[in-house]
């Protein structure tokens, strides 16, 4: 005898086998009585569970609509509220970099002498002359003035 | 003549608010028992079933029209319902939501039976059904729902549970031999 059709029986009995699988269900049950019964007793199950699952609680479908209706707007004002704040998104988030960047800057700046590395003590120590670097810039500059200006004394000074 | 759910659909799609309220008033039933049936739970059925209308509202435009619409949408719902489930797995251990069987069975019963002794005995098998129906795994027993309140065809059920007709079947096996074993033992 072929194997058992279990997985077959279902739609059998839903009549949803093509032709030919149809007719091999068929002939294995007029030759296998224990498929012959569990196809009858499957019939009645399925006709049972309609009723065993049974009818949920009355529903409103007035009440059902109008609620729905909300969560739909409800859902509809979110996607709004996301489309709408990109700007405001962008914004935040170029103020929370700026604030990065201001504790950042702070952290720097308020760093101890201490903790400076060499190179930074070295440009420290040359701060003041930084600070003149107009003058530092042109020292060549008014050194040759200072010799224009004292060319007629340094004539004098080798005629005598 | 009545536009058919698939052109009301492409209307969704369209932001037709019209279509989409007859679509809703078509299914509600449906989508609720169904949902229902799966959940076992009134309320949680209502905000399942009404979170599947709103992401049908959503994704209409993504309905190519492959599938009936109905597949469609039962797709989405039972997608929801089974992430439910599976999402309060653990809650509902500690909490038994069983506010909708607080009714027996026999309420839920039309036209009673001559026999009481009949009565109740049926009344228990069926009672003892429907406990087991609970107990399937959660895709067995949306087969078996989809295939007893929805009399949908295997290559169908398939389309909903993304997989094989094979696969189907073998759930459809599966669940009803453990559920003919329950009637057995009444």
């Amino acid at each position: 005898m072929a194997r058992h059709p279990d997985t077959d029986l279902v739609p059998y009995l839903r009549g949803e086998l093509p032709p030919a699988e149809r007719e091999r269900v068929a002939r294995h049950l007029e030759e296998c009585p224990d498929c012959k019964q569990d196809t009858e007793l499957l019939r009645d199950l399925l006709g049972n569970l309609a009723h065993a699952i049974g009818q949920p609680p009355e529903v409103v479908w007035a009440r059902y609509r109008a609620e729905l209706r909300e969560k739909l707007e409800a859902r509809r004002a979110q996607v709004r509220w996301w489309r709408r704040p990109m700007p405001l998104a962008l914004s935040a988030s170029l103020a929370g970099a700026l604030l990065l960047v201001a504790v950042w800057g702070g952290r720097e700046l308020s760093k101890s002498p201490d903790s400076l590395g060499p190179d930074e003590v070295v440009i420290g120590r040359e701060l003041g002359l930084l600070q003149e670097f107009r003058t530092v810039e042109r020292l060549d500059l008014l050194e040759d003035l200072e010799v224009i200006s004292n060319l007629d004394r340094l004539a004098s000074e080798r005629q005598g | 003549m009545e536009p058919s759910d698939e052109a009301l659909c492409e209307r969704v799609a369209r932001r037709d608010e019209a279509a989409f309220d007859l679509l809703v008033s078509r299914y509600q039933a449906r989508a609720y028992r169904l949902a229902w049936s799966i959940l076992r739970n009134a309320e949680d059925a209502r905000d399942t079933s009404q979170e599947a209308f709103i992401r049908l509202y959503e994704t209409a435009a993504s309905f190519r029209g492959k599938s009936k619409f109905s597949t469609w949408f039962y797709r989405i719902l039972v997608n929801l319902c089974l992430d439910h489930k599976r999402k309060h797995k653990w809650w509902k251990l500690w909490v038994r939501d069983d506010d909708d069987r607080s009714d027996s069975i026999l309420d839920r019963q039309p036209a009673p039976v001559n026999d009481p002794v009949d009565k109740l005995s049926r009344e228990e098998t069926l009672k003892a059904l429907g406990s087991a129906v609970d107990r399937l795994a959660p895709r067995q027993r949306a087969a078996v729902l989809l295939r007893v309140q929805e009399d949908m065809a295997t290559y169908d059920i398939a389309r909903v549970l993304k997989c094989s007709e094979a696969t189907v079947r073998v759930h459809l096996h599966r669940a009803l031999a453990t559920l003919k074993k329950t009637v057995e033992k009444h």
